[in-house]
């Protein structure tokens, strides 16, 4: 037994002895806790944990989470509630207080955090930054979990003392990365030379940082290098100007810009707008008088802007053209980059031309044209010629070939037909004469007086003495234009109306006018007729018909009377023959039962008697026409020996004006027919558009034809050696005798005439005839019939005085 | 180790281990083994206080400490029902545990062999065995008759087989 095992032994035996600690259930705590509480024992507040396990005062629960917090540095309320066991309420509660108690506490968004955490951030911020150079705040924000204002706000007081760097756009960077970002900014600006929209400058800068820094750079904001850039335009380290913080125009472009323009106007006296806006100025007017008023002399054109000497040069060409009494084109004159605008507002600063136009010694066409007055009279002078000379030659209905070319004469004739219809108007009312030179005269007029406004000062008269003369007539013209002017005012509505009837030489045919005769104008204006040939042939028109009007009017004196004096006696004519027909006419009915006879009698008539008559009636109508048109005509030598074919008839009717020209077709169409009464009805038609009236046949009158007819015939029959051309005499004296009738019949419709009278005569007669017309029909076969037959005429003779007589 | 309850089951995996393996007849190497006996009782007793579960008292009786002898009880409707214990420490040992015996309640209950040794169960053979020479008197008690006692005494007091000695006294007076 030694020692150890003894003293184990002892150990045991104390061990055994000791006494046993006590353990009370948990029930048991709770109960005697409870107890407590009830006898005033525990007279504070006693939490217990969210176990059940545990009490605990509010003082050690302060305790402990102040301790947790300042442990952890940040801790949200509910892992602090998890820590220390106790309900969330009772921790929300006291962490309120622990806050307002501890002044180095925060609580944000559920957490509570100390000063010294965001110093510890800070310094974890600076240690990053300073490696990568820049971070972003979000990023910063999604990594610690906090809101971005909150590590702004935290973030704002430590800068430049714990972290090193410089917040930008929601960037931090150190000065190194700014310093560099600074430099490239710097670079690019100085490098741009033309003007630039700094949001492209940025976003390449953009790229080239992306590329320097790899995959893992972070994009750099466009307002932090706006920032940069700024400060560097503020700096005096780059110059330009920027325009709406974006357009960015470094000061050598602008002075490029300007030496450019300078030069280039210098030299060429001028500078279009294109120029200018190639070179990159977007209002060129603008920069050229306000922005720069380096040219108050300029004037600003259309498209272009022009130094005044160019104006003198323009002025003294048109001056010269306009005193040689010709015409410029101004937009020849100038460079090729003028439009007609420009050259058209350049003549307006052309002070000759402005007095010129004033003093209506030119006018101005399609803008650029410049024409001198006494231009335009010979042309206007030319044109009237040329007028009178068509308007004769039509109304001679011939065309003479070669002294025009085709289409020129159709129009000619076709402008020449309308003309009769106006001049018929200006004759019914006088006064319209000038009606429709009315409101174009006007319009000339009124812009003639703007371009005399215009124009400074007016009183160079004196310069233009050679074209006095011209002018004056002009003058005089224009008066008598204007006074109509004053008349017309109320019908110019109806007029209007009327226009398009009126009468004159139409513009295409001015214009061609004055195209044969400025060959000029063709070289000019074979591309755009429009620009100075309608223009001008619309200007010239008015004076060209007015004058031409006048001529005219003189000539309708003069045919006034001879007029008067040809329907006069065409009217007699027509009454005499026309009755004639009228009697004649009345003959047919008798053998109206025979067809074929009737269709011979009636031709016989129409070629006989009808044509004559058609033909004086056309020619006189004719005559008259042109009469009225003022066309000379020479005196016609008989009016009765006249006598067209059925085309000339056609010719002349086609040539009258409106419904008369169908009428006499009608007629012409009429004669060529079988029916007299067709033709009887078509010629009063005729005759009643022409304003003829004709006698209608009453017993009367037909009496006394009929009478006068037969004394004539019974004369002629006294009178007649000829055997052949007896019969046919006695057949119609003896038609007269008995039916009362005046008979017309050609030599084939003899023996039917005949005929017709057998069963009015008596025997003997009849004989007589049947045996004179057998005789007559072989008359022609020889000469023994002949004598025949003029043996036999006293008896025949007789025969028709006898029933005369009885 | 499956077969006893949790509590048991922590309580011997805090009792120290042995590590001599030596029998009584050892000599100076069972000298060595008994000093060990002796600790891992210290430990496992303190470990009873500790936890207010003190069951036994235990002492050796002859100086080789071949036999002991002492007392355990056990709490049953806040009654404490207490047997006498005792038990030899054979000649193989420890290849073989010792058997505990409680002389006072021998013939009272079907789980005990002749003269007071208690029936332990199938589970602890094969653990004795396999834990052969790391496993002492202390661990004998703790997964031999604690877990006996836990099942045995609520039955015997039940059925009346066993009386408290107050109710005995008091039965015998009355």
């Amino acid at each position: 037994m030694d020692d150890e095992l003894l003293e184990l032994q002892r150990q045991f035996e104390f061990a055994q002895q000791a006494k046993s600690s006590i353990r009370l259930s948990d029930r048991n705590v709770v109960e005697l806790v409870q107890k407590l509480q009830q006898l005033q024992v525990i007279d504070f507040e006693l939490l217990h944990t969210a176990s059940g396990k545990e009490y605990i005062t509010l003082d050690q629960l302060r305790n402990e989470m102040v301790t947790e917090v300042k442990r952890l540095g940040r801790i949200s309320v509910i892992d602090l509630a998890d820590v220390t066991g106790v309900d969330l309420y009772y921790v929300e509660k006291l962490a309120q207080s622990i806050i307002t108690d501890h002044g180095e506490l925060m609580l944000t968004e559920g957490e509570i955090v100390t000063e010294s955490y965001w110093d510890s951030i800070a310094e974890e911020i600076n240690e990053r930054l300073q490696e990568c150079s820049q971070i972003a705040l979000t990023e910063l924000a999604v990594q610690l979990n906090v809101g971005l204002d909150l590590i702004a706000s935290v973030l704002e007081p430590r800068l430049g003392t714990i972290v090193k760097g410089r917040l930008e756009g929601g960037q931090l960077y150190t000065p190194a990365y700014v310093a560099r970002v600074s430099a490239m900014v710097r670079g690019a600006a100085r490098g741009i030379t033309v003007p630039t929209n700094l949001t492209v400058l940025w976003s390449s800068l953009q790229n080239l940082l992306q590329e320097m820094d790899g995959a893992s750079g972070v994009a750099v904001d466009g307002s932090f290098f706006q920032s940069l850039f700024n400060g560097l335009v503020k700096g005096g380290e780059i110059s330009g100007s920027v325009r709406a913080g974006v357009h960015w125009t470094p000061a050598v472009f602008a002075v490029a810009q300007k030496e450019s323009v300078d030069s280039f106007f210098s030299q060429n006296s001028f500078i279009s707008y294109d120029v200018l806006q190639k070179l990159g100025i977007p209002q060129p007017v603008q920069f050229l008088q306000v922005t720069n008023p380096r040219y108050p002399e300029g004037k600003p054109l259309v498209t272009t802007f022009v130094h005044p000497s160019m104006i003198e040069m323009l002025d003294a060409a048109t001056e010269d053209a306009l005193e040689r009494g010709s015409w410029s084109d101004s937009l020849s004159l100038l460079p090729s980059s003028f439009t007609p605008q420009d050259a058209s507002k350049m003549l307006f600063l052309c002070q000759s031309v402005q007095l010129a136009l004033k003093s209506n010694k030119a006018h101005i066409f399609g803008d650029f044209y410049v024409l001198s007055s006494s231009f335009m009279k010979d042309i206007c002078d030319c044109t009237v010629k040329e007028l009178e000379t068509l308007a004769v030659s039509k109304s001679l209905g011939t065309v003479k070939p070669g002294d025009l070319p085709i289409a020129n004469e159709v129009k000619a004739g076709y402008d020449s037909s309308r003309l009769s219809v106006s001049s018929e108007m200006a004759s019914d009312s006088g006064s319209n004469k000038h009606a429709d030179k009315g409101p174009k005269k006007k319009k000339g007029k009124a812009t003639g007086n703007a371009l005399a406004n215009q124009s400074e000062s007016g009183a160079d008269n004196q310069e233009h003495t050679s074209t006095k003369s011209k002018k004056s007539q002009r003058k005089g013209k224009d008066t008598s234009s204007q006074t109509s002017d004053s008349k017309q005012g109320s019908r110019k509505e109806s007029l209007k109306m009327k226009e398009d009837n009126l009468s004159s030489p139409s513009e295409e045919w001015i214009m061609e006018k004055i195209t044969a005769l400025v060959p000029d104008f063709e070289e000019q204006g074979i591309d755009d007729p429009e620009t100075i040939l309608r223009p001008l042939a619309n200007k010239l028109r008015p004076t060209i018909i007015n004058t031409w009007m006048e001529k005219r009017k003189a000539l309708f004196k003069d045919n006034a009377e001879r007029m008067k004096q040809l329907l006069d006696n065409l009217q007699k004519k027509l009454d005499e023959s026309f009755l004639n027909m009228q009697l004649y006419e009345k003959a047919l009915e008798l053998f109206e039962d025979d067809q074929s006879t009737s269709v011979v009698l009636h031709r016989h008539l129409l070629r006989t008697v009808a044509a004559p008559m058609v033909d004086m009636l056309l020619h006189d109508l004719d005559e008259q026409n042109k009469l009225k048109n003022g066309v000379e005509v020479q005196e016609s030598p008989n009016s009765e020996s006249i006598s067209f074919s059925p085309g000339d008839r056609a010719a002349i009717s086609k040539s009258f004006p409106g419904a008369l020209s169908n009428k006499a077709l009608a007629v012409v169409e009429a004669l060529e027919g079988k029916r007299v009464e067709t033709f009887m009805s078509s010629f009063r038609a005729v005759t009643e558009e022409s304003g003829l009236p004709l006698k209608k046949l009453d017993k009367k009158l037909e009496r006394t034809l009929l009478h006068s007819y037969r004394k004539e015939l019974t004369s002629q029959v006294s009178a007649e050696t000829d055997p052949v051309s007896l019969l046919p005499k006695v057949v119609s004296l003896l038609y007269v005798q008995v039916y009362h009738k005046a008979l017309q019949a050609p030599g084939r419709a003899i023996s039917v005439a005949i005929s017709q009278l057998t069963d009015k005569l008596d025997e003997t007669a009849c004989k007589i005839i049947a045996d004179y017309q057998a005789a007559a029909e072989d008359s022609c076969a020889s000469n023994r019939i002949r004598e025949i037959l003029e043996s036999q005429m006293p008896a025949l003779k007789s025969l028709v005085s006898g029933a005369s007589r009885s | 180790m499956e077969g006893w309850d949790p509590n048991t089951k922590s309580t011997l995996t805090q009792i120290p281990l042995l590590t001599t393996k030596s029998g009584p007849r050892d000599g100076a190497a069972w000298t060595v083994r008994l000093k060990e006996e002796y600790k891992s009782l210290i430990a496992y007793t303190q470990m009873n206080k500790s936890n207010d579960n003190d069951w036994f008292r235990i002492s050796a009786s002859n100086p080789e400490g071949t036999r002991w002898t002492g007392k355990c009880w056990y709490v049953y409707n806040l009654l404490k029902y207490e047997f006498d214990l005792q038990f030899d420490i054979p000649v193989t040992y420890p290849s073989t545990a010792p058997e505990l015996e409680l002389p006072q309640l021998d013939g009272k209950t079907q789980k005990m062999y002749r003269g007071g040794k208690i029936c332990l169960t199938v589970h602890f053979k094969p653990l004795w065995a396999k834990n052969c020479p790391r496993f002492g008197i202390a661990h004998a008690l703790c997964l031999g008759l604690a877990p006996w006692l836990a099942a045995e005494i609520p039955i015997l007091v039940d059925s009346g087989m066993i009386k408290h000695k107050d109710d005995a006294t008091s039965s015998t007076e009355s």
